[in-house]
């Protein structure tokens, strides 16, 4: 079995437990057992959230095309292609991982009942103040090369870094304001990712000095 | 007269002398990969440039860069159909017009690519196959190209012209104009940029354009047919095809949200799905003339 049916497996038959026709392959695959430990992370996380229903396949499909995309899990089609590529994405893996998890925490109480509705509220202005805050405090952390520096990356980087703060300060406050505003929590969640992954490639950046 | 012993202090003090800036001699780069199928070429571009790709019948991959200084180093190698070309910066030091390479590749029409850029624009034509651009501030243009299309920018903008497949975007401050496109599946969206799609909606196709502050501007023709959903939150939607447009035909009763404005309605048969959206700009719908 390879890797690209390993998922296909996971994805008909789900992971827990790992079905028969996967545990040979992952026996000797360090890659399909680090998606596997990669699902099961985010499952847990989202089994600490309170009343909630199971969020639909369509999330978890979503999520893993975005965890892909972000080089923190592969499939095996591109496995080979972007073996450097994965090198230069290393250390944005934990501020989006974070980010993602907030994210489908988002997503999964957009699937509770009506009757939890201030729960909701209350449960979405936590999610998003802890996302807020982890972002917060990693642009403060931002190596001071980057901010100071003159290159035309640089200034780019910089500004649609305050692009997506001040989107963020205007999202926020319409949420505080109209917590059942689906649209705008949609903007939000978008506003945040592209922050955490903003973030992480001026760290990057800062770090390898380029 | 100057002495005997004098001429090795002169000799000293003229290689002391402040000697004019060199100037750093442009490097040249090439190499020729025969492949048989359909390759899959990955470049990295570290440095500043531009990266340019073209198709043609022979069935080699050809890269050629064009470095401004020895300041950078390009690597190129392959692995039977897949070529790896990366541009690394070796002097971290050097000045910003030292620190530039250019890069032009021609590939077999079908071709798949991942390219990664910085500043400089990213331009493919007549290339099929699945593509990944990236890039920080440089444009993305497009022409004649199809496949799964992925773009991903900070600042740069795309321009998409006659493109065919699926095209995904995503941008924080970059524009994108996706021209003529024959595209099943559309999904585009940017935080403060502007949208505009010119062009057919294919039927059975998904087109999902959103934009947080920007424009979102669709031009259809009267002959296409699709169900569309437009969504804002403080925004304005600015219908200027009402004639055409009817309740939704297929028995679905759309309700807008309390907490936002919009429309929904059917052109001809409704057979593609258009949704539209914006958090604060404006959304405009037109027909072509």
């Amino acid at each position: 079995m390879q890797c690209k049916e390993v998922e296909v497996v996971l994805e008909r038959d789900g992971f827990v437990p790992v079905p028969e026709a996967a545990r040979d392959h992952l026996s000797g695959c360090s890659s399909c057992r680090n998606l596997i430990a990669d699902l099961t992370a985010i499952v847990a996380t989202a089994h600490l959230l309170p009343a909630e229903v199971e969020p639909p396949a369509r999330v978890w499909t979503s999520l893993r095309l975005q965890l892909e995309e972000e080089g923190i899990i592969r499939s095996a089609a591109t496995r080979s292609g972007w073996l450097n590529f994965l090198e230069f994405f290393r250390p944005r893996v934990w501020a989006t991982a974070a980010v993602g998890l907030l994210i489908v925490a988002a997503a999964a109480l957009q699937f509770q009942r009506p009757t939890t509705q201030p729960i909701e509220a209350r449960a979405y202005e936590n999610i998003y103040e802890n996302t807020s805050l982890t972002l917060n405090n990693d642009e403060a952390h931002l190596p001071a090369m980057q901010l100071a520096g003159n290159s035309s990356m640089d200034v780019s980087l910089r500004q649609n870094l305050d692009i997506v703060d001040k989107f963020i300060v205007d999202c926020e406050q319409r949420v505080k304001e109209q917590p059942q505003d689906e649209l705008t929590r949609d903007y939000l969640s978008g506003a945040y990712q592209q922050k955490a992954e903003l973030i992480s490639a001026m760290m990057d950046r800062g770090g390898s000095g380029n | 007269m100057i002495g005997r012993g004098m001429l090795p202090v002169l000799g000293a003090g003229v290689l002391l002398l402040p000697s004019p800036p060199v100037q750093a001699a442009p490097q040249h780069f090439e190499r020729h990969f025969a492949v048989k199928g359909r390759p899959v070429v990955i470049l990295q571009n570290v440095a500043n440039g531009r990266i340019e790709v073209k198709s043609s019948k022979n069935s080699e991959v050809v890269v050629v860069a064009t470095q401004a200084s020895n300041k950078i180093g390009v690597v190129a190698e392959q692995a039977e159909e897949r070529i790896d070309v990366t541009a690394t910066i070796l002097d971290n030091s050097a000045p910003a017009n030292e620190l530039e390479a250019n890069f032009t590749l021609t590939v077999p029409e079908e071709t798949e690519l991942q390219l990664k850029s910085q500043t400089g624009l990213v331009y493919v034509e007549q290339v099929m196959g699945d593509m990944t651009l990236q890039s920080v501030a440089g444009d993305i243009h497009l022409k004649e190209v199809s496949g799964y299309i992925v773009v991903r920018t900070t600042g740069g903008s795309l321009v998409c012209t006659q493109c065919a497949g699926k095209l995904n975007f995503n941008s924080i401050s970059g524009n994108a104009q996706v021209l003529q496109p024959g595209l099943s599946s559309v999904t585009l969206f940017t935080m403060s940029g502007n949208i505009l799609f010119d062009g057919e909606f294919i039927r059975t196709g998904i087109y999902t354009m959103k934009s947080g502050k920007g424009t979102v501007e669709v031009h259809f023709s009267g002959n296409d047919s699709f169900d569309l959903n437009a969504q804002t939150a403080t925004g304005t939607v600015d219908n200027q095809a009402e004639a055409l447009l009817r309740p939704d035909s297929h028995g679905v009763r759309h309700i807008a949200s309390r907490f936002t404005k919009g429309l929904f309605g059917t052109v001809g048969s409704g057979l593609a799905k258009v949704e539209l959206s914006s958090y604060s700009g404006t959304i405009r719908i037109l027909k072509r003339d």
